[in-house]
């Protein structure tokens, strides 16, 4: 019954897992008792199957709120920013073609080849108030804007970072609609636009999912982007993570956020599973 | 069966998914610890872990240790270093399950500021002139402040920086600091007290100013709640001063990136750490024309670093002998020299020139900072009370 794989999965994700929301939920003995011993701030349960004290606690914080607020707000306009400009990219390069379609498509794939502390550092430096953008600004007699250090610096970062995955994935998608269908859609009378939005993005639909999917669980968890580029406050859950976990010594109440995103993460990963279902019902699975 | 095979793909392309994403989230990780075996004929392979920044990697891969290994040959010494002490809760839990298991947790001594709250955990072996006799003429209450387990090696105090040329006339007393800060606007900043010990003693000298002395007192030693209630208008303060701070209330992550927008010219004073301040002009990440100076009423704060060797440590006798050779005052220059910390052992043990340059900071009258369990609270107060709008 238990295949190897299941048991690996288990062992290393499952029970790690079990043992932290038992944590969360004031479990502080077993496993537990070398965190519990130096953690402060600790709700310990007296009942068999735990307290919600910590969960009150970090959902009642107005700050922890405004945080998700901001995570939440922060995953659904790069996730959105990065499918329209990965969607641009891919459709140019199938509709179009040539060199400059080419050209642009390894420059969007650059920044996976770049270490993320590198982009978030280049990021901050290029919109602070000394930085590039406000230099060339400062050139025409403008006052130019600062990202640095501000939510709009995160999201610029963020879809930065994120673009050379979603370009790849959309542009392999759209590159695999069959010529025939575009040509015949051209032919039964159907514009460039009737053509993308009836037969293109249709048959591309799995691997724009698969690409927003990704997108989405990688931002809503991500630490270094907010930590660098972003504002002391809000800030996305990430960095409230680490803080509450090593700065404040508060591991019990980072675990909390931690069940939070992981909820949160799973409702994207519902999207990404029932496209998987989908396409293998397509395939006659 | 179909079904649960693709159930199952699923699931491990969904696992595959994850590591995916973290990986390319997270920044590098520390290496993990070595093992070492003790060596033979008086000699011992020492491990040293270090919380802290580059400076203290350099100063003892490149200062300490070689003058250690070439006093006492048969010794090898390793370095582990914790970048700006990310990872303090971990290493933390790692030295209490070593001790409570008996076991060696490989790491032999310890330079982090967690080593005084790990000692009255009674994690630490406990020191004194008899197991260190360099300890003797340190001042007493430094050694105190160890709480039996820290040895104090170095201090350090944090000084206000300024330019000059934008600050004509240098504030002295911390009114004159606060109403300076609120005549420039943008001109001033510090770092979160997490993320760095330079906005620490700010943040500390601020709410210090607004507590009644013994309450204030009282959190050096103790963690003590009701004491701490005392903060509210001092964080008020804070909050009140968030418009006139750099870009309206922009407080960097880290000592360094404070330092650097000082030594860029975009702001005109902040908060510094004395060690940082004189290494980097030496080195001339800040420039000359930068001073540094320390402010009265309530002075920023600043103390002894410590060191500490774990009991269940299985050479605790090389790791002492390493310890009191840190406190000898060849090393004790070497410290001064390399990073600019002040000696903690008696000044007429130094020579003449090293004596001049802390003769107006000895660390027995430096205003310590609050217990490690109330600045951990402070850091999570501050971040919810002080920056944004």
């Amino acid at each position: 019954m238990a295949s190897p794989p299941l048991l690996l999965v288990a062992a290393f994700t499952g029970f790690p897992i079990v043992l932290a929301v038992a944590y969360s939920l004031g479990h502080t003995g077993g496993l537990n008792q070398t965190t519990a011993l130096i953690a402060q701030h600790q709700h310990i349960t007296d009942e068999w199957w735990g307290t919600l004290g910590a969960y009150r606690e970090v959902l009642t914080n107005p700050r922890f709120r405004r945080d998700l607020g901001v995570t939440v707000m922060v995953t659904v306009v790069s996730t959105s920013i990065v499918l329209v400009l990965a969607l641009i990219i891919a459709l140019y390069l199938r509709l179009t073609g040539g060199w400059a379609a080419k050209l642009l498509t390894v420059l969007a794939i650059v920044p996976q080849f770049i270490p993320v502390v590198i982009a978030s550092w280049s990021v901050l430096m290029f919109y602070a108030p000394d930085g590039f953008l406000r230099s060339v600004f400062a050139q025409a007699g403008l006052e130019g804007p600062t990202f640095g250090y501000t939510v709009s610096g995160v999201v610029i970062a963020q879809v930065w970072c994120s673009l050379p995955f979603a370009v790849l994935m959309c542009a392999s998608g759209v590159q695999a609609v069959p010529d025939a269908l575009i040509d015949a859609a051209r032919d039964a009378g159907a514009g460039l636009v009737r053509t993308t939005f009836s037969v293109i993005l249709p048959m591309a639909f799995v691997p724009i999912v698969i690409a927003a999917t990704f997108t989405g669980i990688g931002i809503i968890g991500s630490f270094t982007v907010p930590y660098f580029t972003g504002p002391n406050a809000p800030t996305m859950l990430g960095v409230d993570m680490a803080n509450y976990f090593t700065a404040y010594n508060m591991p019990q109440q980072s675990i909390v956020m931690a069940v939070v995103v992981f909820g949160a993460a799973s409702l994207i990963a519902l999207a990404y599973i029932w496209a998987n279902f989908r396409s293998s019902k397509e395939a006659g699975a | 069966m179909a079904l649960a095979r693709r159930s199952l793909l699923t699931l491990t392309a969904l696992a595959g998914a994850a590591t995916v994403a973290g990986c390319a989230k997270k920044s590098t990780d520390a290496t993990a610890p070595q093992g070492s075996a003790s060596g033979s004929s008086g000699g011992a392979n020492l491990t040293v872990f270090l919380s802290g920044d580059t400076n203290m990697q350099e100063l003892w891969e490149k200062a300490l240790i070689p003058a250690f290994v070439k006093a006492n040959p048969g010794y090898s010494v390793k370095v582990q270093l914790d970048l700006h002490g990310e990872h303090d809760a971990q290493t933390k839990a790692k030295l209490t399950a070593a001790q409570s298991q008996g076991k060696d947790s490989g790491l032999d001594l310890i330079d982090a500021g967690f080593v005084t709250g790990l000692a009255e955990a009674g994690i630490m072996e406990p020191i004194s002139t008899s197991n260190v006799p360099n300890l003797d003429g340190v001042p007493a209450d430094v050694v105190t402040a160890g709480k039996g387990g820290g040895i104090p090696y170095r201090g350090s105090s944090v000084l206000l920086a300024y330019d000059p040329a934008k600050v004509t006339k240098v504030p002295t007393t911390l009114d004159e600091v606060l109403a300076w800060i609120k005549a420039n606007p943008g001109q001033f900043t510090y770092c979160p007290p997490k993320s760095g010990g330079s906005g620490g003693a700010w943040v500390t000298t601020v709410l210090d100013k607004y507590l009644d002395p013994t309450a204030a007192e009282k959190l050096r030693t103790t963690y003590d709640q009701e004491a701490m209630k005392g903060w509210s208008k001092g964080f008020a303060e804070l909050k009140g001063l968030g418009p006139s701070i750099y870009q309206k209330g922009v407080y960097p992550n880290g000592n360094s990136q404070v330092l650097e927008l000082l030594a860029s010219g975009q702001i005109s004073m902040c908060t510094v750490w004395s060690d940082q301040f004189i290494s980097g002009q030496k080195t001339g990440l800040v420039p000359d024309k930068i001073k540094a100076t320390q402010i009265s009423n309530p002075s920023f704060t600043g103390g002894a670093a410590y060191l500490g060797v774990p009991k269940a440590s299985a050479k605790k006798e090389h790791a002492l002998k390493l310890a009191n050779f840190v406190l000898s005052s060849d090393a004790q220059v070497l410290i001064a020299n390399q990073i600019a910390g002040f000696p903690v052992i008696p000044l007429e043990k130094l020579p003449d020139e090293t004596q001049k340059i802390f003769k107006e900071a000895h660390p027995d009258v430096l205003r310590p900072g609050y217990l490690d369990k109330v600045g951990n609270d402070m850091s999570a107060q501050w971040d919810q009370l002080v920056p944004g709008k």
